[in-house]
């Protein structure tokens, strides 16, 4: 009896300790768990970014989440388009530290980050268990983000022209035989910008939609001081970039020479003038936001965007060509211009060079933010896998997708309002991974090289100047801004954007 | 202690009360201008940091041996001397209209402000819709009046007229609201007088009112000069300042070089010299209606 009544206590005993220890040890992992999450307590951030909706609205939908995680604050504070580089820049150049995070245009980076006003993000990024660096495609972790071989900038936004065709249109039995029979070959998606000039012709000012109204043959960003300079990049990269040789669309990276009055922009520009009359009346004068409604109001058979026509083609309530868009990489060429021989090269096979025009918007820290740890926190909880997908299909982020599970998971996509989402992904994800891709400019000065030929290209849309005397003069302004900002150091920012190795 | 209170009478009490107004006028007002004005003799750089050094005159060769500078700067004058003037003539004919006792004259009076009223870039948004040629009713209904469409904002000879044809649109108001005051000012007896003495119509006008109405005309056209001569806000929405640059103000240039290229120092360089067009236009126009005034009492 005594021996039962012993054992029986000696049970109870063992199991109260076991018990106890539990409690304990769960109950110490518990608040560890509990102060793990909470390690921002009284911590505030400021992000800076553009005016709601486009851009902030992702912030905006993450912070009070994140808050909730980590307890620290996110203030945010926007300004428009014009005045966010002003800001930005005379921030960090005063050391004024007003924001930790910038959320801004992939052009600004080499300005930032040259001047060593970003925090490098190489060891964060390398300890960071969530934000899955390796699942963002390459051309925007190895060269949208870093500057000089280190990475100073989360991706958020994944940027590239691509271009736009109405299916209805081109795939018409009855326009195809009347296509062949005016241009002697087939009527389809097209390959080169000669291709696009000839179908724009054909489908220019007549009623090829049956709505009762004329339709025209293409809508492009034309307008100056807005991102018509982009549209002629576009146009002019597969005329001047040979797969293989060092970029040949802005500057020699040999000499820092101006390369964008050599004859492949010329003839760029050469199309691009000839364009005007088979396009949307009035298109000299529209930027992207006008050439995107008149696309969705069904008014042009072709265009040129981002990934935003796709978007408020197949989302948007008011589109009147829902389900009715194809997309495709940019048109290429048969003719290159080699700025090296300098002489053209003839392709067999259409040389295609799809442009990141713009690049996209990135996510970087001041280097001198008293909170660098919880502003690295907030922006890889923003720009990860899950995150990030719901930002690239939730409309008004401005966000297009940039990582591989973006154009895997199609649900999403769906829920958006893509009637053919699988079409629209692997248009950007063949331009973002194409072999002779090429990035946009990025070195100090960017905007200033941009308002130079911005003006010149609109003197020759405008019939003022010709096509080579334009390119010349905006060369010139080029060489004088160069000169300016220190040739020897342009040079070597240059080379460095290109991942080329230091002369 | 109670000496010191005492003896803050007077001048020194005004100079005291005074001193806030001036530090804050000195902080806000005269140290940016006198910091842009050193900065369009010097260059600014970002390279390393900003560093900004001495430069002497090169923004000020730069710009006079820039084309798209005389460019901006005869389409601004254009833009002032015809807005203004039709803004006038056109203020001052439905003044005279309206002063007529016309049937409705309170609600024109109401209707003709409202222009005024909206945001400028409002005004560009709306006349951008109003010159689309594809959806705007202009082109909608010249067509149906035998007339041809008009390329409004794309065709370089006539773009900056359409730019002056908004500011006319919203600015006239401005005019109608000026000599309308100055109009209610002329004693009633004087024109009274005037009838009685046998004027009427036209000669009442040429010798009465419109000598009457020049203080309040030449403050309404000098104060609408001034403010046309800054156009940008209109420009920037309607058309950039393209097609190329046939409508690019001389604000928008510098603000184009300034703040979208960031080239501050030539930025600066601009504001200045528009500053310095401003002030000769005003100090000309002053001279001119003062000279006038001397020769009608002479």
């Amino acid at each position: 009896m005594f021996k039962k009544l012993k054992k029986s206590r000696l049970i109870k005993e063992v199991a109260i300790v076991v018990l106890c220890t539990a409690v304990i040890v769960l109950g110490s992992l518990g608040s560890s768990q509990a102060l793990a999450q909470k390690r921002f307590e009284g911590v505030e951030i400021t992000v800076f970014t553009q005016t709601p909706p486009f851009i902030a609205k992702p912030v905006q939908m993450f912070r009070a989440d994140w808050e909730k995680k980590t307890g620290g604050k996110v203030r945010l504070i926007t300004a428009p388009w014009a005045e966010l580089y002003p800001k930005m820049f005379s921030s960090f150049a005063l050391g004024a530290k007003n924001y930790d995070i910038i959320i801004f245009p992939a052009a600004y980076l080499a300005d930032f980050a040259s001047n060593k006003f970003l925090a490098p993000l190489d060891t964060f990024i390398a300890a960071d268990t969530r934000i899955d660096w390796l699942d963002i495609l390459p051309v925007y972790r190895e060269k949208i983000s870093t500057y000089a071989g280190t990475i100073y900038a989360i991706t958020m936004d994944g940027d590239s022209h691509m271009f736009y065709y109405r299916r209805d249109a081109l795939e018409n039995p009855e326009y195809q035989a009347k296509f062949k029979a005016k241009y002697g070959y087939d009527l389809a998606p097209p390959e080169t910008w000669a291709q696009v000039r000839d179908i724009a012709e054909f489908f220019n000012g007549w009623d090829w939609d049956g709505d009762g109204r004329k339709e025209y043959g293409v809508v492009e960003a034309m307008r100056k001081g807005d991102q018509g300079y982009w549209t002629f990049f576009s146009r002019s990269a597969a005329y001047t970039s040979i797969p293989g040789q060092a970029q040949g669309l802005f500057f020699d990276p040999e000499t820092m020479k101006p390369l964008i009055n050599d004859p492949g922009h010329v003839q760029a520009l050469e199309d691009w003038i000839k364009m005007i009359e088979v396009g949307v009346p009035g298109m000299i004068n529209m930027d992207s936001g006008e050439i995107r409604g008149v696309y969705a109001a069904g008014e042009a058979a072709m265009a040129i965007d981002w990934g935003d026509i796709g978007v408020i083609a197949d989302t948007d309530p008011g589109s009147t060509v829902k389900g009715k868009v194809g997309y495709s990489i940019l048109p290429g060429t048969t003719k290159t211009w080699d700025y090296v021989k300098k002489t053209w090269v003839d392709f067999s096979e259409v040389n295609h060079a799809p442009y990141l025009a713009f690049g996209g918007w990135l996510g970087a820290i001041d280097a001198k933010s008293n909170n660098v740890e919880a502003a690295y926190d907030f922006l890889s909880y923003l720009g990860s896998p899950e995150n990030s997908y719901i930002c690239v299909t939730t409309p008004e982020t401005g966000f297009n997708p940039y990582r591989k599970t973006h154009f895997e998971k199609l649900a999403g996509w769906y829920g958006y309002g893509f009637v053919h989402p699988e079409d629209y992904l692997s248009a950007i994800q063949a331009t973002i991974a194409h072999p002779n891709v090429q990035p946009d400019i990025r070195i100090p000065g960017a905007f200033r090289y941009f308002e130079a030929i911005d003006a010149q290209l609109s003197m020759a849309l405008a019939g003022a100047k010709t096509a080579k005397q334009a390119l010349d003069d905006a060369a010139k302004e080029w060489e004088a801004i160069t000169e300016d900002l220190g040739k020897e150091k342009q040079l070597k920012n240059y080379r460095a954007s290109l991942g080329l190795p230091t002369k | 202690m109670r000496n010191i209170w005492r003896s803050f009478t007077g001048k020194k009490a005004g100079r005291a009360f005074l001193l806030p107004a001036v530090i804050i006028l000195l902080v806000l007002t005269i140290f940016p201008f006198l910091f842009s004005l050193f900065l369009s003799f010097g260059k600014v750089s970002f390279l390393g940091g900003l560093k900004i050094h001495f430069a002497g005159l090169k923004n000020w060769l730069r710009l006079f041996g820039d084309e798209r500078f005389y460019n901006a700067l005869s389409n601004t004058v254009l833009i002032a001397v015809i807005a203004v003037a039709i803004e006038y003539v056109l203020g001052l004919g439905l003044v005279l209209l309206l002063n007529r006792g016309v049937k409705g004259s309170t609600f024109f009076r109401v209707l003709f402000f409202l222009p005024m009223m909206l945001a400028p870039i409002a005004v560009g948004y709306m006349w951008r819709m109003m010159f689309n040629p594809t959806r705007g009713p202009i082109d909608h209904v010249l067509p149906l009046l035998g007339l041809p469409a008009v390329a409004w904002l794309t065709e370089p000879k006539i773009v900056l007229y359409s730019v002056i044809l908004t500011d006319i649109w919203q600015w006239t108001p401005f005019m109608i609201l000026i000599l309308f005051a100055g109009l209610q000012s002329i004693p009633p007896a004087l024109l009274e007088a005037a009838k009685v003495d046998g004027a009427s119509g036209w000669r009442l006008f040429r010798e009465i009112i419109f000598p009457l109405l020049i203080p309040a005309s030449v403050a309404a056209i000098l104060l609408r000069t001034i403010e046309v001569l800054k156009i940008v806000d209109k420009i920037y929405i309607l058309t950039g300042g393209g097609p190329g640059i046939y409508s690019e103000s001389m604000t928008l240039f510098g603000y184009s070089l300034g703040l979208r290229a960031f080239d501050l120092a030539y930025g600066a360089t601009i504001a200045f010299s528009l500053f310095a067009t401003v002030l000769a236009i005003s100090i000309i126009f002053l001279l001119i209606t003062r000279r006038s005034q001397e020769i009608s009492l002479e």
